[in-house]
């Protein structure tokens, strides 16, 4: 049996198969009484968007959901369960499958964390991972079962999140992930369980850098006494760092994004020091932007007031194959508008504040095409292509919502997000565009409305934008509950007198 | 809204539900069998304590699991359903055999009664505690916050028990099994 790091680190694949799925119809008045007491209730009538368009819910009931895509014909897939946001509990990790007929079944895979994205891409589908030390990107054939791992060997196991894949129109597969740690270093500030799960897990450099030797001290909570341990930069829990020490970049290395053949051969690294590219999305003219979400105000290394951003990643406009510097968009060190991390407009109310880690840091590759409000939790995100549906251009992105008061003692922060914007990237202006009555989740105030969303895509025939929803998530200063079956796929369309 | 296409339930239609409700019950039941195994072993073990202070923590400990006793029938009524009889008649003498397995430990392991009552009381816990999580477990999968309500400071007491147990446990286990007395 292997004991070398490398060996039981590496994932071993897993089973994948389609399997009928329990469903059931139900009227607008049927959605007044739904048998999930944290979600009792779903009218569309409680979601405000602009004049001229209407919104329906089209599948209830899902259990925390995380992308959506189409395949050409119209068909439905959405990625829900694993172990997503919290760990737990761990719902089947699958795909749903709806058919333009209506029939709707499931893709399931017998993997823990689950799936994180779906994409439809050339007659297959394509999914990115979580899971074990390493992310990712697996391609599946659904008339012949085939299920390939393209990509394996990103450093994830913590954390943040993987983003894409998507396709541009040059072909190729443009994917990412987020960091390891939530805030610059690996710390029990996370959920404790990674470091049980993962206790080697650390972030990773895209390029060399020389550590400034500021460690964090904190508790370990996995020991039976109460030990004291200092950890480093781009090390694992419970190892410090050195001044002057440098740490190699490598091609695999995470808060990154990279772009490769559809096969994932011939990676390239384009960018990173982007702590969470979860959303990710290219328009016509083949310009790559991607979402990015704010430092936490609290725990050992705690920095307040960090705007939530969309990075636009002008190496994707390079020839293939010919980025040799990846751009460094600011983590672990800087702000999403471009201040350090110690900056007196970033220090903490609540926590230790943060020093800087990186003694030679990279030039920054910002500023940001497009600022949101801290803790807004941008996810998911597409561009509009059609003028059937409007706004055609802008970029449409879900925002999960705020984890206040768990992750920011502001009230402020309380309600940042909970909604979908539309943002004009060239300005770098936006517009709620979908959102509720009251600012919110719908759960706060007992209405039918949006809960979280975390998708949002267009159909392939651009007449309608497919809001994904997360479900209800309740958050405390404490910790953070969410419940299954209580994601909803909503969809908006322009009315006809409006779309010619 | 377009009513010419019903919006489609995902595993929320009257059969599935009731299914996943009927196996949530089942496990309510395990819930009532440790939690009633757990508080026979406290309310026994705080009469073999002659210590005062470990005495009154488990004394204060026996009140507590009364309460957990009780919120764990709560759980069934949060789901519409009713615990099984048998099952708790079940606990309680199985509170009983587990003094009896632990008095044969100690004397093979050459620890003195209350310790080994103690560890008992420690390891059932250990038990109760981890029932009442996957409780908590399966309402966040049903979608009921009612059972999260129950059982998160249920789970938060117990925690705080075992760690509590956990130090009386280590603390006098050298007055039990070196010095062989009991306290």
């Amino acid at each position: 049996m292997a004991t070398d790091n490398s060996t039981l680190h590496r994932n071993t694949g897993f089973s994948i198969g389609k399997t009928e799925l329990k469903t059931a119809t139900a009227s607008r008045q049927e959605l007044q009484d739904l048998p999930t007491p944290a979600r009792p209730l779903i009218d569309a009538a409680d979601v405000v968007v602009p004049d001229g368009y209407t919104v329906e819910p089209v599948l209830v009931g899902l259990s925390f959901p995380t992308d959506i895509s189409f395949a050409d014909d119209g068909t439905i897939f959405v990625s829900e369960g694993g172990s997503s946001w919290p760990t737990r509990p761990y719902m089947p990790a699958r795909v749903i499958v709806q058919h333009p007929s209506g029939k709707t079944e499931a893709i399931t895979m017998n993997v823990q964390a689950g799936p994180r994205s779906v994409t439809w891409h050339n007659g297959e589908l394509y999914m990115a991972f979580k899971g074990g030390y390493h992310m990712q990107i697996a391609r599946y054939n659904l008339d012949t079962g085939d299920l390939k791992i393209l990509i394996d060997q990103i450093p994830s196991g913590g954390w943040h999140e993987p983003g894409g894949p998507i396709f541009g129109p040059d072909g190729l597969m443009y994917f990412g992930h987020g960091s390891v740690s939530q805030q610059g270093v690996c710390l029990p500030a996370g959920f404790t369980v990674d470091l049980a799960k993962h206790p080697n897990a650390h972030d990773v450099p895209g390029q060399d850098v020389t550590l400034t030797g500021n460690n964090v001290r904190s508790r370990d909570p996995r020991m039976p006494y109460p030990y004291m341990v200092e950890t480093g930069a781009f090390k694992p829990f419970g190892a410090p760092a050195k001044k002057g020490e440098v740490i190699k970049g490598e091609l695999f290395c995470n808060s990154a994004v990279w772009r490769s053949r559809p096969d994932g051969t011939d990676v390239e690294l384009l960018a990173w020091g982007i702590r969470n590219p979860f959303g990710m999305a290219m328009n016509e003219a083949g310009e790559l932007y991607v979402t990015d979400n704010d430092f936490e105000e609290k725990g050992e290394r705690s920095i307040a007031n960090d705007p939530d951003r969309i990075w636009h990643i002008k190496n994707a406009r390079e020839p293939f194959g010919s980025v040799k510097t990846p751009a460094w968009y600011g983590f672990p060190d800087l702000c999403g508008d471009g201040l350090p991390v110690n900056h007196e407009s970033h220090l903490p109310s609540r926590g230790t504040p943060a020093e800087l880690l990186i003694e030679n840091p990279p030039a920054w590759a910002g500023p940001a095409a497009f600022l949101e409000q801290p803790h807004s939790c941008m996810c998911k995100m597409d561009f509009c292509r059609s003028e059937v549906f409007g706004y055609s251009g802008e970029l449409f992105v879900a925002e999960w919502g705020s984890l206040a008061p768990l992750n920011s003692p502001r009230p402020e922060d309380l309600n940042h997000g909970f909604r979908v914007i539309r943002v004009n990237v060239q300005k770098g202006t936006a517009e709620p565009f979908m959102h509720n009555r009251k600012m919110g989740p719908a759960s706060a105030f007992n209405s039918g409305g949006i809960e979280r969303p975390v998708s949002c895509k267009f159909s392939p025939d651009g007449k309608s934008l497919y809001v994904l929803d997360f479900g209800v998530a309740k958050v405390t200063p404490g910790n953070m509950l969410a419940f299954a079956h209580t994601g909803v796929l909503w969809k908006i369309t322009r009315k006809e007198e409006n779309n010619g | 809204m377009d009513n010419t296409k019903p919006t489609i339930l995902i595993e929320l239609d009257p059969e599935t539900r009731s299914k996943h409700l009927n196996r949530a019950k089942a496990w309510f039941d395990n819930v009532l069998l440790t939690q009633g195994s757990c508080r026979q072993l406290v309310e026994d073990t705080v009469e073999k304590i002659e210590e005062p202070h470990i005495k009154q923590y488990l004394a204060e400990m026996a009140e507590q699991e009364k309460n957990h006793e009780a919120k764990a029938r709560e759980l069934f009524s949060v789901i519409g359903r009713e615990p099984s009889d048998i099952r708790q008649l079940l606990g309680t003498v199985t509170g009983k055999a587990r003094q009896a397995l632990g008095d044969f430990i100690a004397v093979a392991g050459g620890a003195e009664v209350p310790w080994q009552d103690l560890h008992q009381v420690y390891l059932s816990n250990y038990n109760s505690m981890g029932a009442f999580a996957v409780a908590e477990q399966l309402g966040l999968a049903l979608g009921f916050p009612a059972i999260v309500d129950v059982t998160f400071p249920v789970i938060a007491e117990k925690s705080t028990s075992q760690l509590l147990l956990q130090e009386c446990v280590l603390e006098m286990c050298s007055m039990s099994i070196l010095y062989k007395e009991d306290f």
